[in-house]
């Protein structure tokens, strides 16, 4: 039988190859997103590796507080500066010195932005460090920073700067904005910047004042004498210090630890792609369902013909798994070939996105290929299942047949199996959604979708009649034709649309659930904000140094003025979002929505809990509860206030000055501001702007403007899931496309005879093309009615977290219909043109 | 049948004794290059007249079909020319022949004559719907029911038997009031009675309605249906009989080798 696959592979090549593109995209995806992400995790391991390389033992402060954002950084509580004294004494240490780690940005001659990109990496600012193994920085020109005012910058910032030794620039930090001068150009672990990060090094005094708390340090870094190991070292030192608030680490494990923490945020952009990926792959796997259902359909006579010839069922069974072997095994390597490739344009995408990663030598590993082509040949293998059973039920007397019996759609089991496997779908999502995971939604969305696609046969046909209906009107029998052969075979059709109607209904999804969230956050600006402006700063910029605040409450133009300050806040065992402000000045700032208590009688000891938060965790006005902060430990801090307005406050709002007793770095987030009274808007504002031409970290938006960088944010990601789920869409067009033209193949007798009593060859591409709108138009209102239902149920799910208005942006709904119309008529071009160029007596002569 | 739907037009031709409804001049069909080549058609020379009823007989291979073929503007000469009433078909471009074989043309075949979608209906006006214009209601009714259909028009074709499928046949190659039929083996895949059923359909269309129908068959008995019967062998034609009959077919069939 495995000539027979082969015979069949080579006398349908057209078949073979449009088939082998389902799979070959999916299994490319895959494999791109392994060697995109392999790649960017070696060039940040690289660098951790040459951070690290020296150092044996690595002091620091036991207390941590994991991000409430996923992928965000974890916030580590700083040690005191006498501890280097103590470790400097142990036994078995050759040198130990200071880290101080933070955040500062250089500035550009023209005062703005090295890097305006608002997704960039974090810039790292540090002291530097005189003995030379702990140095991360190695000097390529100029000399150490020596005076206070001295500062050495990253090569790459040095170079987009156009920075000179000597020079003076700007660096904005959280002690506010102040000028340096540039002493020498370094390189960061052996890179020209710190995996894409901006660096400026400091003296350690500066570097305290600047970006630390005198008196505190970041960690402490131990080099062991000659013959001490690592281990020895660590417990040495821990047994010197004895101290359970200090934890010392091997080198070793610190650089693991890094490795580690960067492979946390990357597994994010690892899932983020991998879903594309594999929804590329259940797309592709619907496509190669359907087209060997199609091909094992258009061959019954041959089968069974076979059959009666003495082929057992297995055999026949086994010739199409043989083909579907084939075909995955080709696809999939090729797949991977160009996955290779793909890597590079993903990384395109993604920056163009403003997300911005490393880049090196391409990384493939073992594993990339192992499992990209295992998993490309185990859907097409799987997808071609069904079709090979039902090949194999051919009965031997369907060869004297004269035509192909049709089977029925409607079988009950199909409606039964359709319903049940949307329903537990829907469950699995609804578990998944109130807690039970990602997976579950995951595996609950595909249920859905397998469902729906199970009954589409069910109302194929009612659709193609109804959604048909204008076509005789507008296209006369070439419109009746369309609609007549979208309707013969509901099945078909179904499956068709299938796979379109995943691609569309995530995209419907997305489109609706981003519409909701922009639609949530403006009514949340709109509720929370009362003044007029805001000053906010980047994420990952350091923060506003509390400068910027006083100047801009200094000014005689400015009324009210409150800065906000965010931090992730853990209360039992959770962390969850939470903000500091100023106690007696809020109220006029920002609409808290006040419940029960006064915001002002926030104090050092005292917190304020939002209402829905205080319902779960059953707290009132006069509990206590305990708050952990990295630097300070376990605080108790008595309930005063419960408000409702959740954004941009969080779960907890603590006073300025509780803030400043219990984390480190003391900067803002936003400035809420408003004009003093009878000042014009434009005057203050211009006022405001004058002072933030020291900060250009800072931004000054009015309410709509902010409402707008918030929503244009999302627009980001919404263009970004849309260009990664385009691969999906366009193997579901592939697929349309596959159909057609084995539909077209099937009806060479037919199109003949139309083109024999008079039908043009437009009317015949007119006819396959809106055949295809027909069944786009099923599997696009089938996934945007999907679409809508996820969202809808993701916003639910969301509700408690500042998700307060479901949106259905009606208008973009509309444009993924026809944008979906649109590209099925491209798809259709092919087969409409083979259909047309028919050889009208090869076609009515062929029996 | 009322005399105004059986009187039809002749066509406006000054040319004297019966009008031609096509004509075929020295046509000819090589198949092939070099060693392989095939003369299909050698120089034929022959015209239908209107309201008549031809039959084209010969032997397998002997021409007969590509003949019909290239009368029908379905193949093309590879020398000589064709004219459907007073139209050079051989310079027509394929969206004037399509439209030439939907508007002037009715066409017979021997099986596979019906779109599967479409009921009877749809299938009998369909060259019409085709051309965007409304059928002459009243003629398609009358031509429904010479062939018998009415209570078959919302069948669909799966649903007709092999007699009444070539009726709805019959009835679409009459429906649009075509310049000129053509039938291939029309009855080739039907038992003897409903074949003799659809060929006085034919016949009948031709002397109570004027239509002008071209036939090819291997069939003496269907021959004899026809008003002219024409021999080809070879690719030339070699005899001609006038109201033939089925034993005069058969003899003259029997000295053609066939």
């Amino acid at each position: 039988m495995l000539s027979l696959t082969i015979k069949s592979v080579r006398a349908n090549k057209a078949r073979f190859f449009l088939t082998s593109i389902a799979v070959l995209l999916g299994v490319a995806f895959m494999a791109g997103t392994f060697v995109l992400t392999d790649t960017i995790k070696k060039s940040y391991d690289d660098v951790s590796t040459n951070v690290y390389r020296s150092t044996d033992a690595v002091v620091r402060s036991a207390r941590d507080t994991k991000s409430a954002d996923q992928g965000g950084a974890d916030t580590r509580g700083t040690i005191s500066a006498e501890t280097l004294g103590t470790v400097r004494a142990v036994n078995g240490v050759k040198a130990a010195e200071a880290q101080q780690l933070g955040s500062a940005v250089v500035v550009g001659h023209d005062g703005r932005l090295l890097d305006a990109n608002r997704n960039r990496a974090i810039p790292i600012a540090l002291a530097w460090q005189d003995t030379p193994e702990l140095n991360p920085m190695r000097l390529v020109s100029g000399h150490a920073p020596g005076a206070p005012d001295e500062i050495v910058v990253d090569r790459a910032s040095a170079d987009k700067g156009h920075f000179a030794l000597g020079e003076a620039v700007h660096v904005v930090s959280q002690a506010g904005s102040g000028e340096y001068r540039i002493a020498g150009v370094a390189t960061y672990g052996g890179a020209d910047s710190a995996a894409g990060a901006q660096v400026v090094a400091f003296t350690p005094d500066t570097a305290s004042q600047v970006i630390g708390t005198p008196g505190r340090f970041t960690a402490i870094q131990v080099i062991a004498a000659p013959g001490v190991s690592q281990d020895q070292l660590v417990s040495n030192v821990r047994s010197a210090l004895h101290d359970p608030q200090l934890e010392v680490v091997t080198g070793a494990q610190a650089t693991t630890e890094a490795q580690a923490a960067t492979g946390t945020s990357l597994q994010f952009v690892n899932i983020f792609l991998m879903t594309f990926a594999i929804v590329a792959l259940v797309v592709g796997s619907f496509v190669i369902y359907n087209t060997f259902s199609i091909t094992v359909a258009q061959r019954t006579k041959e089968t069974a013909l076979l059959r009666a010839i003495g082929a057992k069922r297995r055999q026949v069974m086994r010739s199409i798994r043989y083909e579907a072997l084939f075909i995955g095994v080709f696809a999939s390597t090729a797949g991977v070939v160009a996955g290779i490739g793909l890597a590079q344009g993903l990384r395109s995408v993604l920056s163009a996105f403003g997300l911005d990663l490393p880049s090196g030598a391409a990384v493939i590993e073992p594993r990339t290929i192992v499992v990209s082509v295992v998993t490309g040949v185990v859907v097409t293998f799987v997808a071609a299942w069904l079709p090979a059973r039902r090949a194999a039920k051919v009965a031997p007397i369907e060869a004297l047949r004269d035509t192909a019996v049709e089977r029925t759609s409607h079988s009950k089991r199909r409606v039964v199996f359709g319903i049940v496997t949307t329903v537990a779908g829907a469950v699995f999502m609804a578990q998944g959604l109130s807690g039970a995971g990602v997976g579950a939604v995951g595996l609950g969305a595909f249920g859905v979708f397998f469902g729906v696609a199970m009954l589409g046969p069910v109302i194929a046909r009612r659709f193609s009649r109804i959604a048909g209906w204008p076509l005789p009107r507008m296209r006369g029998m070439a419109g009746t034709l369309a609609r007549e052969n979208a309707m013969r075979n509901p099945r078909r059709t179904a499956a068709s649309s299938s796979a379109l109607m995943i691609g569309v209904g995530l995209v419907a999804f997305i489109t609706v659930f981003a519409a909701s969230a922009k639609a949530s956050m403006a009514t949340s600006v709109d509720k929370a904000m009362k003044s007029e402006w805001i000053v906010t700063t980047q994420f990952g910029m350091g923060g506003l140094s509390p400068t910027v605040a006083e100047r801009i409450d200094a000014l005689p133009e400015t009324g009210a003025v409150t800065a906000l300050r965010f931090f992730d806040a853990k209360v039992g065992d959770s962390t969850s979002s939470a903000s500091a402000v100023d106690p007696a000045r809020v109220e006029q700032s920002v609409e808290l929505d006040l419940r029960a208590g006064r915001i002002a009688d926030l104090g050092a000891h005292e917190v304020a809990v939002q209402a829905e938060t205080a319902k779960a965790k059953n707290l009132h006005v006069g509990d206590t509860l305990t708050m952990f902060f990295p630097e300070t430990g376990d605080q108790q801090l008595t309930v005063v206030a419960l408000y409702g307005t959740k954004e941009p406050l969080g779960d907890y709002v603590i006073s300025t000055q509780a803030f400043d007793a219990n984390i480190a770095t003391h900067v803002d987030n936003d400035i809420v501001v408003s004009a003093a009274p009878g000042v014009p808007q434009d005057q203050a504002r211009q006022a405001v702007e004058h002072v933030l031409k020291d900060f250009p970290t800072a931004e000054l938006m009015t309410k709509s403007e902010f409402k707008g960088s918030m929503a244009s944010e999302i627009d980001k990601i919404l263009n970004l899931v849309y260009v990664l789920l385009a691969m999906a869409l366009v193997i579901a067009l592939f697929g349309i496309a596959n159909t057609l033209a084995l539909s077209v193949f099937e009806r060479t007798r037919e199109f003949g005879l139309l083109r024999a009593v008079g039908m043009t060859r437009k009317q015949v591409r007119s006819t396959v093309r809106w055949e295809a709108v027909l069944i786009a138009l099923l599997g696009t209102t089938l996934g945007t009615s999907i679409g809508l239902g996820f969202a809808w149920s993701l916003f639910r799910a969301l509700e408690n977290q500042g998700f307060n208005t479901f949106t259905v942006p009606v208008q973009q709904l509309g444009v993924i219909v026809v944008f979906a119309a649109v590209a099925a008529v491209v798809a259709a071009t092919l087969p409409a043109r083979r259909a047309a160029k028919l050889d009208v007596l090869e076609a009515i002569s062929s029996s | 049948m009322t005399s105004t739907l059986t009187v039809r037009t002749t066509h406006d031709t000054r040319v004297e004794g019966p009008a031609i409804a096509a004509r075929a001049v020295d046509a000819t069909k090589v198949y092939g290059r070099g060693e392989a080549t095939v003369r299909a058609l050698d120089g034929v020379t022959i015209g239908f007249e209107t309201s008549r009823f031809t039959a084209i007989m010969g032997p397998s291979g002997s021409g007969k079909s590509t003949l019909m073929h290239s009368l029908a503007g379905l193949d093309r000469l590879t020398s000589g020319s064709i004219r459907v009433g007073e139209v050079e078909i051989g310079k027509l471009r394929d969206k004037k022949l399509t439209k030439l074989r939907r508007d002037r043309i009715g066409f017979v075949f021997q099986a596979f004559n019906l779109i599967p979608t479409l009921t009877a209906a749809e299938n009998i006006v369909l060259p019409m719907r085709l051309a965007g214009r409304k059928p002459n209601q009243v003629w398609v009714d009358h031509v429904v029911d010479t062939v018998g259909l009415q209570n078959r028009l919302h069948h669909r074709p799966s649903e007709l038997s092999g007699g009444q499928q070539q009726r709805v046949a019959v009835a679409r190659a009459l429906a649009s009031q075509p310049h000129i039929i053509f039938a291939d083996e029309p009855t080739g895949n039907l038992d003897s009675r409903t074949g003799a059923e659809i060929l006085s359909f034919m016949r009948q269309a031709v002397r109570e309605l004027g239509q002008t129908i071209v036939m090819v068959t291997h069939d003496p008995v269907a021959a004899s249906y026809a008003d002219r019967a024409v021999f080809l062998a070879d690719g030339r034609i070699v005899d001609e009989l006038d109201s033939p009959t089925a034993d005069s077919v058969f003899d003259r069939m029997r000295t053609l080798g066939a």
